[in-house]
């Protein structure tokens, strides 16, 4: 925002002159109503119908009727009705049909569809017409109030103002960093198979997730663990069995509540940092996949991550697991991934702790937005 | 001076378009609803004749409910007949008493007609009139 942007500035009364834009609008206004007469008209042979097919039905109840019968425009016959079950329905172009009562009605309920289709169109047409009608009017105030169209280039700023280059860089880390872990990951693959950790566990470790971030108790924060852990061996029989160990070296670490966001972030670098969890669902096949490097993606992005954005909380589980899984996986927090990497295990197990953060089972964002945010 | 003549003029022209011109309309409907009626009955009358010639007695038709959807009705007895009198009444009459006054119906309705007609005559004239003096402003400048 350095220099000064180009721009254009348009009233809009030259776009759209005022009177124009009324006098478009009166002509909307016009066919509004007459739209509108078509569709009474409409529904005054609609209710015709209607009345029609009661009559029809009750004809039928006596033999005969006593009626007038008109002769001419201008003089009637006393009579009856006779043969009361049968009609003659004009089917157009001179045809007509003799029908039942019944069958007279079925012709007339099909004819009574029929209308209500048309005023349903109708009263579209109608909608639309007013919507434009709305639009002239806005725009005629508008440009008589001297309302002005600002045009300006779009320059293509950061998103947040305070590092538009970090983006860049965070980006870059987070590939390398994926690269990485998918090297560690092959090299667990090979050296463990702990794959029978359940899908049951599994099933449970995702319930879990989806269920509210309570505040769980600590062999339940085991358990999550373990689960995560299961899930990370489920996808790559992986390297370790998560020993459930309680969070040792759980720094302090702000919980934020800053449930939209999602972002976790350690508060402070340095050592095995608060990782920081970044929307919790956005990785979670990566979770499954790795959840031990994720963990140590997870503090070293946090750490990384820190800087940028100092909302989030920092996730305990994840630095635990960090401390557990750290034998097998060389931390390097150099790294660093910025990471916006949700990993749901993480989530949950945060929930144990913290009890704080939610673990909505939100769809998948892309890193990259979870990194802006 | 020109000026004048031309707003006269102006003026004529409305007067002739908006006034008269509707005023011919309408009243060339009203004589046409008279025309009808009048149809009406005489088709009554041609057809009571008719009936009276052939004695018919009783008699069968068709009765429009609405919408096109006809029903069969009997007449046994045609001797009664109620024949609209106006202002919503109808009375009942034997046959020769309806040949009877239906005549003097026409008649009224003739007569309805004839008045129409003269009111017609006269706006055409007025219509006449104004274009003959808005023939004569025009003509007089290009003396």
């Amino acid at each position: 925002m350095g220099e000064p942007l180009k721009g254009t500035v348009t009233p809009l009364s030259s776009v759209f002159a005022p009177e124009e834009a009324q006098k478009a609008s009166v002509r909307v206004q016009e066919t509004i109503s007459e739209r509108r007469k078509q569709v009474d008209q409409l529904q005054a042979f609609l209710n015709d119908n209607n009345g029609l097919v009661n009559l029809v039905k009750k004809l039928p109840d006596q033999l005969h009727h006593d009626i007038m019968v008109p002769f001419g425009k201008a003089a009637f016959f006393p009579g009856r009705l006779i043969h009361t079950n049968e009609f003659l329905v004009l089917l157009g172009e001179g045809y007509y049909a003799e029908r039942t009562s019944k069958q007279t009605i079925e012709i007339l309920k099909r004819r009574g569809k029929d209308l209500e289709s048309q005023i349903e169109t109708l009263n579209a047409v109608i909608k639309d017409l007013k919507f434009e009608a709305s639009f002239f009017d806005d725009t005629a105030i508008e440009a008589a109030e001297g309302i002005v169209e600002i045009r300006e280039d779009y320059v293509d700023e950061a998103f947040n103002e305070d590092e538009p280059t970090k983006g860049e860089d965070d980006f870059a880390r987070i590939l390398s960093r994926i690269d990485e872990l998918e090297k560690e990951e092959l090299e667990s693959e090979i050296a463990e198979e702990h794959e029978e950790e359940d899908k049951a566990d599994l099933s449970h470790l995702i319930s879990l997730t989806s269920l509210e971030p309570e505040g769980r108790s600590p062999e339940e924060q085991a358990k999550n663990e373990h689960l995560m852990s299961k899930i990370s061996l489920q996808n790559h029989p992986q390297e370790d069995v998560p020993k459930p160990v309680k969070p040792k070296d759980l720094p302090a670490r702000p919980v934020s509540k800053d449930l939209s966001s999602h972002v976790k972030v350690p508060t402070s670098s340095g050592s095995r940092l608060p990782p920081s969890l970044v929307e919790h669902n956005k990785l979670k096949e990566r979770v499954s996949h790795t959840p031990v490097p994720k963990n140590e993606k997870v503090s070293t992005s946090a750490s990384n991550s820190g800087n940028h954005s100092s909302r989030a909380s920092v996730v305990a589980p994840v630095s635990k697991e960090v401390s557990d899984f750290d034998s097998s996986i060389g931390s390097d927090r150099s790294k660093a991934f910025t990471g916006s990497i949700v990993e749901h295990t993480h989530n949950i197990e945060n929930n144990n702790q913290k009890g704080q953060m939610q673990a909505p089972a939100s769809k998948p964002v892309s890193r990259f937005k979870m990194q802006r945010k | 001076m020109d000026r004048l003549r031309e707003e006269k003029i102006q003026r004529f022209e409305e007067f002739v378009d908006r006034r008269l011109k509707p005023d011919l309309v309408r009243a060339i409907a009203e004589r046409d609803k008279v025309f009808e009626q009048q149809k009406v009955f005489s088709d009554l009358r041609k057809n009571l004749e008719n009936l009276e010639k052939n004695s018919v007695t009783s008699l069968r038709s068709m009765v429009n409910l609405g919408s096109e959807v006809y029903a069969q009705a009997e007449v046994p007895d045609t001797r009664h007949i109620f024949v609209d009198v106006g202002l919503g009444f109808h009375v009942e009459l034997t046959w020769s008493e309806a040949l009877s006054i239906i005549p003097a119906r026409e008649e009224k309705l003739a007569r309805q007609i004839e008045e129409y007609t003269r009111l017609i005559a006269q706006i055409k004239a007025q219509i006449k009139t104004v274009s003959q003096g808005i023939r004569e402003l025009l003509q007089l400048p290009t003396e």
